[in-house]
Order: structure tokens, then C-alpha cells, then sequence
């Protein structure tokens, strides 16, 4: 898909005049990033005249991939929870500009500034000794960003379920997996142990739903910026950090299990500091669990891509085939879940 | 009519000329979709060699729940049928909540024998971690 071509590129430059209070903008196209399984990041400088933003710019481009993606918002949604989160000091981009006109790319997009540093989960997580401080530091974004909710101006677009957190949850993992839900017994036990653990509906933040390492720029051991908003939406605080504590997100550093960073204390410490609540590790373990249910959903959404003749991909073939993986993480870590109920129910019969 | 190499063969050897000859000569920026290719031909090929072993392996975790033996006559589409026709009788007593109090343990070494014969095929480095 070519977004910037002769005919589009002076609609563009004249949209972002308008939309920055420029005189002129002209928009150089820098070719297209990575990790855009979903949406499309071109790299884009921009050179404002007059306006607020006068000067030189380095920017991204975002926009709606051909397909889309069920478990994914709007790029205008997408749009106001990067603004939502940046106004609340976490370290996302900073929002620019976004249009919804389809005169202009033919496509919903929007524009933020770039980040530099390095987002491969295999090589964030490279180190001899464990990265607690950057463990640490990704806890007290995450604390910032839950500090919204429902009530944060700027958020009225995002749907909200009447349903428990945990409910509506199980209920689009479900939807997404489809029939695959009637014949995959692992996935039928992992929906299953989900509804009848869930946990009581509590308290309602703005969750990233994608806050993991793979997801985030690093540069020179520091967190330069969160990056992929475009599964956020209002849910359980301690969903985020059950996701970022998967084994799917340690890129093979399973002894470090924030993230293939360091240990969960230097996070939860982190998360503590900014967001003012306790973490709770028993709801943590319950939204691992929902972690690889929904990443196993996803996995199969993604292949269903590919094999619907929607969008041939290597790459989307290749993550429908992940499912085994994921679900034998899930198992991995039902069974240790279900120890550790066994000692704790033992330690008390042993106190009483 | 079976031509000869068949299907298998050709498959083997176009893997092996890819891995050996072509993969460490590819520039660094094809480098991740090469691997790609070499991951979907071996996953391609395990499939192709190992489909009814892994059935054999789902259907004797499976069997015992319902007191069966496993029949090991079945091959191709009929095994394949047998194992989905179990995986969904499964299914559905989970989701009534047959397992919610007894059965646990039971249920959970299936569900990992039918996870690791599957692994063999889609990723065996995986049964390994």
C-alpha cells in the first residue's frame, strides 16, 4: 500500500498546514518502519513553516493496514488515547495531528513524533546483568497511564462494556477465536478456568493491552518511548500487568519475568510508586492466564488473515502456527497456579 | 502414479539446499523473512512426516478419558476425524463444567499430551524450554 505518492503528497502537505496552523508544510517520506503487523508506520520528516510547530521535524506516519484488525481501535481512537496518555506524562509519542477525511490517503491516519532507540524484543532483554531500573521505570509508566479512565476528557469514544472487566474480556476472546473455541479443548479449558475464576469488577483505567517488551524504545539502557496503542481501551489495571509478565513477552529470559527484564518486584515496585494502588499478585496470575487466552485468539485472528486471502502474509501464516506455543505456556502456567492455591490452602490448614 | 522424488523428497532437499547454500549468503536486511521461509518449510515438512504420529499421540490422550482404547489402525483423514470428533466432544463437557470440581489433574495431563504432540510438529525446540 503506497500512502505518499506525487498525487497524494501535496493533499497531505496542505491537510497538515491546516492542521498544524502552518503556512506551509512539505512532508519528506523516509520509507516504512518495522513491526507494523497491523497498522502501517512510515517515517516522515516534516519541514513546518510558520505556526506553533515552525521548524524541522521527525515524525511517523500511522495509519489503518488494508484489513484492520477486529481486536483493534480506530486510528482516531487510537489518536486521542496516545493524546490521553501523553497528557498524562507516559512516555508515548507525542501526538501531532490526525485526519479522518478519506480525501486525503484514502485512509484514516494520524502523525506523532519519532522516537529514537531499539524496540526487538530480542535484543531489549540482551544482558548480563537483570535491567531493574528499566523494569522499574516501565512499572511507573504503566502507573501513570492507569491514572485514566472513563472520566478522562478526550476518552468519550472508546467503547465501555457494562460487563465485568473480566467478562467482556473472555467474551471477545471468544468471539475472536470463533469455532476454533468448540474444537480446541485447551483453548475451551482456558476460556473455561477464566469465567469461573474471574474476579469481581473493581476498578475501570485505561489499559494499553499490548504494554510488553517488543513494544517499547530503548536507548542507551533508557525507555525512550511506548509505542502501539492501537488495542487500548478501559479494563482492569492488573490486566496490563498480567500481559507484560507472560512467558511470550520474555523473548527466552525466562528467569526474568518482567518482561525478560528483571524480577516482578522491581516492577510492581515501579507500578506502586505512580499509579497509588497495591499490586495484587493472585489478579496478576489471573490475567497471565487471560494473557495467553487472548494471545492465542489473536494468533489465530492474525492467520485467519492470511488464510482468508485478505492479506498474504509469511509472517501471519507464521503466527497462526504459534498456537501450540502459547497454549502450552497457558498450561505451564495453570499448573503452577494451581500449586500455588494448593500451598496456600495448606500453609492456612497448617495455621489454623 | 507417484512421481519420483515425491512430494517429501523435494521438499527435503529444496530445505536443505535453502538452509545450507542460500540462508549464509543472504544479505542482513532479507535475513528475518529467509529464516521465515526456512521455518515454514520444516513445519511443512514435519507435517508432511509426522501428521498420523501425532494423531496416534492425541488420540491416546484422549481415549482414556472417555475409557477407550486408542485404535491404532486409523491413518490419514479417518484418525483425523476420530481425534476432532474427541477434541469436540471435549470441548463441550468443558464448557459445561464437567472438570470445574473433579478431573483436573486428568484433564490437564491430556490437554498437555495433545499441546506436545502438536509442539512436535509446529515447534519441537518448544517442548525443550
Amino acid at each position: 500500500m503506497v500512502l505518499i505518492n506525487d498525487d497524494s503528497r501535496p493533499r497531505l502537505e496542505a491537510w497538515l498546514a491546516e492542521a498544524t496552523g502552518a503556512t506551509r508544510v512539505s512532508v519528506a517520506d523516509e520509507g516504512r518502519l518495522g513491526g507494523g503487523a497491523i497498522s502501517l508506520n512510515l517515517a516522515v520528516t516534516l519541514d513546518v513553516e510558520g505556526g506553533p510547530l515552525a521548524g524541522r521535524h521527525a515524525c511517523v506516519l500511522r495509519a489503518q493496514s488494508s484489513a484492520g484488525m477486529k481486536a483493534s481501535i480506530s486510528k482516531m481512537q487510537e489518536f486521542a488515547v496516545l493524546r490521553a496518555a501523553f497528557d498524562a506524562g507516559v512516555a508515548a509519542p507525542e501526538p501531532i495531528a490526525a485526519c479522518a477525511d478519506p480525501a486525503v490517503l484514502g485512509t484514516d491516519f494520524y502523525i506523532m513524533r519519532r522516537a529514537d532507540g531499539v524496540g526487538a524484543g530480542h535484543k531489549v532483554v540482551k544482558s548480563d546483568e537483570p535491567q531493574r531500573g528499566l523494569a522499574r521505570e516501565l512499572g511507573r509508566q504503566l502507573g501513570l497511564l492507569h491514572k485514566a479512565g472513563p472520566d478522562t476528557a478526550g476518552l468519550e469514544a472508546l467503547p465501555l462494556s457494562d460487563a465485568a472487566p473480566a467478562l467482556a474480556c473472555i467474551h471477545s476472546y471468544r468471539d475472536w477465536m470463533g469455532e476454533v473455541a468448540a474444537r480446541d479443548p485447551v483453548l475451551a479449558w482456558g476460556l473455561r478456568w477464566l469465567e469461573v475464576n474471574a474476579p469481581p469488577p473493581g476498578d475501570l483505567v485505561l489499559c494499553h493491552r499490548d504494554f510488553r517488551t517488543g513494544n517499547y524504545l530503548v536507548k542507551d539502557g533508557k525507555l525512550t518511548a511506548i509505542l502501539d496503542w492501537e488495542f487500548a481501551g478501559f479494563g482492569d489495571p492488573m490486566e496490563d500487568l498480567g500481559w507484560f509478565c507472560a512467558r511470550s513477552w520474555r523473548f527466552g529470559r525466562n528467569d526474568r519475568q518482567a518482561g525478560g527484564l528483571a524480577g516482578r518486584e522491581d516492577f510492581y515496585a515501579g507500578y506502586e510508586e505512580t499509579s497509588g494502588r497495591k499490586v495484587d499478585p493472585q489478579a496478576v496470575a489471573y490475567w497471565e492466564a487471560a494473557a495467553y487466552v487472548r494471545w492465542a485468539a489473536i494468533a489465530l485472528l492474525q492467520g485467519r488473515r492470511h488464510t482468508s486471502g485478505e492479506e498474504p502474509s509469511l509472517e501471519l501464516a507464521l503466527t497462526g502456527r504459534m498456537l501450540p506455543e502459547i497454549e502450552m505456556d497457558l498450561l505451564r502456567h495453570l499448573k503452577a497456579v494451581g500449586r500455588t492455591v494448593e500451598e496456600t490452602s495448606a500453609t492456612e490448614a497448617r495455621a489454623d | 502414479m507417484r512421481a519420483n522424488p515425491d512430494a517429501k523428497g523435494l521438499l527435503n532437499i529444496a530445505l536443505e539446499t535453502f538452509r545450507y547454500d542460500l540462508l549464509p549468503n543472504i544479505p542482513p536486511a532479507q535475513r528475518y523473512t529467509a529464516l521465515m521461509i526456512a521455518n515454514a518449510l520444516s513445519i511443512a515438512q514435519r507435517e508432511l512426516n509426522g501428521l498420523d504420529d501425532a494423531g496416534h499421540a492425541m488420540l491416546a490422550a484422549l481415549a482414556p478419558l472417555y475409557g477407550e482404547d486408542a485404535d491404532g489402525s486409523l491413518s490419514g483423514d479417518e484418525l483425523r476425524k476420530r481425534v476432532e470428533g474427541l477434541q469436540h466432544r471435549l470441548c463441550i463437557e468443558i464448557a459445561a463444567g464437567d472438570f470445574d470440581q473433579d478431573g483436573q489433574g486428568m484433564l490437564m495431563d491430556c490437554l498437555e499430551e495433545i499441546v506436545r504432540a502438536r509442539l512436535g510438529i509446529s515447534n519441537p525446540k518448544a517442548l525443550k524450554s
